[in-house]
């Protein structure tokens, strides 16, 4: 991974009340009741300024990554540090891409970064969780909320990025008609020097020991 | 031997049979004399924006009871769901009453922020933020705790399905009087809640109905409430020297209907007029 001015930690090291929110390593279940395994290790944002003032790439800052409103829990709405998947480098990497095609201000969304398992929009193991998805509600002077403005983007970014999953456009469940929702997946990045799989941690391995979260209904 | 009462009844009919009205409801309640009346009172007419008073109230009882802190940021998105059939509408931005909370689309603005534009400049879009964040139980749930009838709080506003189906907010002059006197006597859940929400009120920007038939001395807390078929206003009227009173027209019209601000502004004189024996300030 590049230099980055955050130190990333093992989320099994941090303290209850943050992994109780962040629950690094467990499993939740998506749509489609497949279990997928929540992130572990995390950047750790110092603070609001912080996040303000450090670029993830030439275009985007962190704080883009981790605006979130009231829905969020009130730790990490209003506590710092504060945390964020180390995948969001990635995904900040392909929205770089974007950026530089499109030549104009990607807009990302309040709540269209990473969002915590306990943030009252959080459903189905969506990859906000994973901090590699983004809803984009603008690009330039273009607000993506019409099947046409949309359409027109989302073969953009198929085009430019490999691999990139792009919400279709629709008013139901599992679509998007107000915002361009971009993912990479259940991607996780593991430092280089983080401990292993099995070594390590601060308690039982999350997801055998712990058993399987189950989420809750989906909120719209 | 007519009563001053019957008197102010016949001027509201008289008003409202020259104006060409459908229905009129006026209800007050007097501080000076600490004496209510109403004039079909209990009649119920579409709310329009004058919902927003009683939701107004309601996001304070979140916030009371720790559920929601008027600072708290709320991500602005113009996208809701019908109470009709859960398909997504959204508010018209085109409305120039949306234009500030609108131009925050996509980033965050303050609870307290949203209920002020709620108000003041009777935002669409600022309303159903709050209704969708609150939700509509928890804001009939502070109205119940407030003992306030006359109020039915169905849905957030510009849901034009909900309207075809018949599925609207609901107030009656009586009703509205209750929750503007909570607010007026400190107990809209609190003092210090109950004098921001008067302040918003103050801070109202359409002044064409009751405000306009009083003298220029008075001050008004008002929201008005306006669609193609209803013109209302709700205020509570601070005079000099006075206590003050609590007002509330609502009229009902044909599509097309014309003279609707000033007929409001009319009863809101003669009710002033009435309560003051019609002194020489009144100009």
């Amino acid at each position: 991974m590049a230099d980055f001015p955050f130190r990333w930690v093992d989320g099994f090291t941090l303290g209850a009340e943050y992994r109780a929110v962040l629950r690094p390593g467990e499993m939740v279940r998506d749509r489609s009741r497949r279990l997928r395994r929540l992130p572990r290790f995390f950047y750790e944002v110092p603070s609001w300024e912080a996040a303000h003032d450090t670029d993830l790439t030439q275009h985007f800052k962190v704080w883009e990554f981790i605006d979130v409103d009231v829905r969020e829990t009130e730790l990490l709405r209003t506590a710092w540090p504060r945390y964020v998947p180390c995948a969001v480098a990635a995904l900040a990497a392909q929205l770089e891409l974007l950026r530089r095609e499109v030549g104009t201000y990607v807009h990302i969304s309040a709540n269209g970064g990473y969002r915590s398992p306990a943030h009252a929009l959080s459903s189905y193991a969506s990859t906000h969780c994973w901090g590699t998805a983004v809803n984009l509600y603008r690009i330039g002077d273009d607000w993506l909320d019409d099947e046409k403005t949309l359409g027109r983007y989302s073969r953009i970014v198929r085009e430019l990025i490999p691999g990139i999953w792009v919400r279709p456009w629709g008013h139901g469940a599992g679509e998007a008609d107000d915002h361009l929702h971009l993912d990479l997946g259940y991607t996780e990045a593991v430092p280089h020097d983080a401990p292993g799989e099995v070594e390590g941690g601060a308690g039982p391995f999350p997801g055998i020991d712990a058993g399987v979260a189950e989420t809750t209904e989906e909120v719209a | 031997m007519i009563s001053e009462a019957d008197e102010l009844e016949e001027r509201v009919r008289r008003i409202r049979q020259e104006a060409g009205a459908r229905s009129v409801a006026v209800a007050w309640y007097d501080y000076e004399t600490r004496t209510p009346w109403h004039y079909c009172g209990d009649e119920w007419f579409h709310a329009a924006s004058t919902i927003k008073v009683p939701i107004l109230v309601g996001v304070f009882g979140a916030a009371h009871h720790g559920r929601l802190p008027l600072n708290s940021r709320v991500h602005v998105r113009n996208r809701f769901l019908s109470v009709a059939d859960g398909r997504p509408f959204r508010v018209d931005s085109g409305r120039d009453a949306n234009s500030r909370v609108h131009a925050h689309l996509g980033k965050t603005m303050k609870v307290r922020e949203l209920a002020r534009h709620m108000i003041v400049t009777s935002s669409n879009l600022a309303t159903n933020l709050l209704v969708d964040l609150v939700g509509l139980d928890s804001l009939r749930a502070s109205l119940k705790e407030l003992g306030i009838e006359g109020i039915v709080l169905a849905r957030g506003v510009e849901d034009e399905r909900a309207f075809d189906e018949g599925v609207n907010n609901m107030v009656t002059a009586n009703g509205l009087v209750q929750v503007l006197r909570h607010i007026e006597e400190g107990t809209a859940f609190s003092v210090p809640a109950s004098a921001r929400m008067l302040e918003i009120l103050h801070d109202q920007e359409f002044r064409s109905g009751i405000p306009a038939g009083v003298p220029d001395d008075a001050r008004v807390a008002n929201k008005t409430g306006e669609i193609s078929t209803v013109a209302h206003d709700a205020a509570i009227v601070y005079l000099p020297d006075r206590k003050p009173y609590v007002l509330v027209v609502l009229t009902e019209w044909d599509r097309g209907a014309s003279g609707r601000s000033d007929t409001i502004a009319r009863i809101s004189r003669a009710v002033y007029r009435h309560l003051t024996d019609g002194e020489a300030r009144d100009g």
